[in-house]
């Protein structure tokens, strides 16, 4: 072959070379460049999912993680439930109602968010709260009980603030109870939540409804009483019977907790 | 999910630097960099040698490439911003490219990690987030996949350390290091050129020889002794021992407040080790049975001084937290007790949640 040909061939080679090159370059780019828009993608879906569960569980699912899996657990409920909302409903209009019903929902997830707790539930103008179902929590009786205070005070904030705008003011029961539970992702195939299950979701359901009976706006069992320390001050209600219970129940009224 | 970068919300700093020039030409002389941690840090002296040994330490058993992705996810799973920050813009000055660092900070496992690495970064993040904290059988799958025990022990040692400087650079809000990240931003080009060579340079440096103080008789015989033991010969295991010694030993606050900090850390990961040791310390601060566990379950204690209180609630929130709300807190605790206690504490309680991580190795 002569030196010519030899070049050309060399040269033509070459030429391929760096066509399949570029190619290969051009399909890594564009691969690179889908992954970032998918991954954005993924991320923004988790950032969304953590507005309708809590961030931890988030994390939990999208790991893959088999920590989720249904377990028993000692975990501490707070139901908190507006009292009269539904009658206010129907005198405001509808948007400002949501407005309120939103702005009071916030300022209780805070109150419970600094307490280690997480919301579970929103039910009309209700709420269900957890304290360790998640994670190990020794404190869980008292954080909630501190988280209650402090939605306490939350509320009357917001009244103040609603009273400012000549809007109606409003008023809570809450009610805690503690026990050994089920905790776990539920429910039936397009929609599941991770909540908790057993006897005592039910007792702190109905000692939320007590507070209505009892004239007081925060309730707890013995069961949680028995976890404070001697800061809190609580007074002893008449034992009273609920659903369910052979028994009536002996809850006690949260007045205030020294300075913490 | 673990944040990003600008995703961090961080505070103002809580502590102004403390110019202290003799301790500043000492740690030069040592071969550090007077950093922004290092200034405020200066007047607890077991603190700021503590933070010392951390940037000098040295690894004998776990590689410097490794080491350095440990400290990157660590400090990201953290939230803190200083450390990240830092530990980002020094990985970039070795010339890793940002498409790698940015899949390590994603998590994703196309990066150009082998099975064994990934498994680091994964046992990086379950052990620095601790939710629940692993157990000792992910270090026996570490050492499965080819770990040694001592590299396994070298990198659980590594993130507890990462855990305590992170949590000292969160709860004082030290400002990030913008210079040095603004200059290794500026010099991109020419560190993506010369990356290669700083990189074998900086392993050089962070390579280190097996310790023949720290015996396991030496580590046991001190404070939580149970827990250094598995660090026998580990270059940096004396910078734990020293640590809790330094902090023990120090009178800023009582040796009765710092234990309960310790058994309140080790209560909430659920650490029946820790939990063991800080009893035995309390102890022998004359609690009885009732006193310590009334305290860990009220978190108050009529043996605190009372102007140490509110230290026992405030420690447990530095377990897990979001990085502004702690730092808003660890605020709320300085203007009560003043800065001195403050940063005590701070130490304590970064030095409690290193040390629980650290009591995996023996459960």
């Amino acid at each position: 072959m002569s030196q010519a040909a030899a070049a050309w061939l060399l040269g033509g080679a070459l030429l391929l070379a760096g066509a399949f090159a570029w190619a290969w370059l051009r399909r890594a780019r564009e691969a690179e460049s889908l992954f970032a828009e998918t991954r954005r993608k993924l991320e923004q879906l988790q950032r969304e999912f953590e507005r309708f569960a809590p961030p931890d569980l988030v994390e939990r699912l999208t790991a893959g993680r088999g920590d989720v899996a249904p377990q028993r657990r000692q975990v501490t409920m707070l139901f908190a439930d507006l009292r009269g909302f539904t009658s206010l409903c129907d005198r405001l209009d509808p948007g400002l109602t949501v407005s309120i019903l939103n702005d009071y929902f916030r300022h209780m997830s805070g109150a419970i968010g600094r307490h280690h707790g997480h919301i579970t539930e929103l039910v009309g103008d209700g709420l269900l709260a957890l304290f360790g179902a998640l994670e190990n929590n020794p404190w869980q009786c008292r954080d909630a009980v501190l988280a209650a205070l402090d939605m306490r005070a939350a509320l009357a904030a917001y009244n103040a603030e609603l009273s400012a705008k000549s809007l109606p003011q409003l008023q809570f029961g809450i009610g805690i109870h503690s026990g050994e539970v089920i905790v776990g992702v539920m429910g039936a195939g397009e929609l599941n939540k991770f909540t908790v299950t057993g006897d005592p979701i039910n007792v702190a359901s109905r000692v939320e409804g007590l507070t209505r009976d009892l004239g007081v706006d925060l309730l707890i069992t013995e069961q949680v009483r028995a976890a404070l320390d001697a800061g809190f001050r609580v007074r002893p209600m008449p034992p009273t019977p609920v659903k369910g219970k052979p028994e009536p129940i002996q809850t006690y009224h949260v007045e205030s907790v020294d300075n913490r | 999910m673990a944040q990003l970068l600008n995703e961090i919300e961080w505070h103002e700093p809580l502590l102004a630097p403390d110019i202290d020039p003799a301790w500043e030409a000492e740690l030069k002389s040592r071969g550090g960099n007077v950093s922004e941690v290092d200034r405020r840090v200066a007047p607890s002296p077991w603190l700021r040698e503590t933070c010392l040994g951390i940037t000098l330490g040295k690894a004998c058993a776990l590689p410097a490439h490794l080491f350095n992705v440990a400290a990157l996810v660590t400090s990201q799973e953290n939230a803190c911003r200083y450390c990240y920050g830092a530990n980002r813009a020094y990985m970039k000055m070795l010339g890793y490219p940002e498409s790698f660092i940015r899949r390590i900070e994603q998590d994703v496992h196309l990066a150009e990690l082998d099975e064994k690495e990934r498994a680091l970064v994964t046992f990086c993040r379950n052990l620095a987030r601790s939710r629940p904290r692993p157990a000792l059988a992910e270090r026996d799958a570490l050492v499965r996949l080819g770990y040694t025990r001592a590299a396994a022990h070298e990198i659980a040692l590594w993130i507890a350390l990462g855990c305590f400087y992170n949590r000292v650079s969160i709860l004082i809000a030290s400002p990030p290091e913008l210079g040095f990240e603004g200059w290794v931003g500026a010099k991109r080009r020419w560190f993506a050129l010369a990356g290669p060579v700083m990189r074998i340079l900086a392993a050089r440096r962070r390579q280190g020889k097996p310790d023949p103080a720290a015996t396991d008789a030496a580590l046991r015989a001190g404070i939580y002794g149970s827990v250094l033991a598995p660090l026998a010969g580990l270059p940096g295991a004396m910078i734990m021992k020293s640590a809790l010694e330094g902090a023990f030993a120090s009178n800023v606050l009582s040796r009765g407040t710092k234990a309960l900090m310790f058994a309140i850390v080790a209560r909430s990961l659920d650490c029946r080790p820790s939990e063991t040791e800080a009893r035995r310390l309390l102890a022998a601060e004359g609690f009885s049975d009732a006193e310590i566990e009334k305290s860990l379950a009220s978190l108050e204690s009529a043996r605190v001084p009372a102007s140490e209180a509110r230290l026992l609630p405030w420690v447990r929130d530095t377990v897990h937290f979001q990085t502004a709300q702690i730092q808003g807190r660890t605020r709320e605790l300085a203007a009560a007790i003043g800065n001195a206690a403050v940063l005590e504490a701070i130490g304590v309680a970064a030095l409690a949640n290193a040390t629980v991580r650290l009591a995996m190795l023996v459960e």
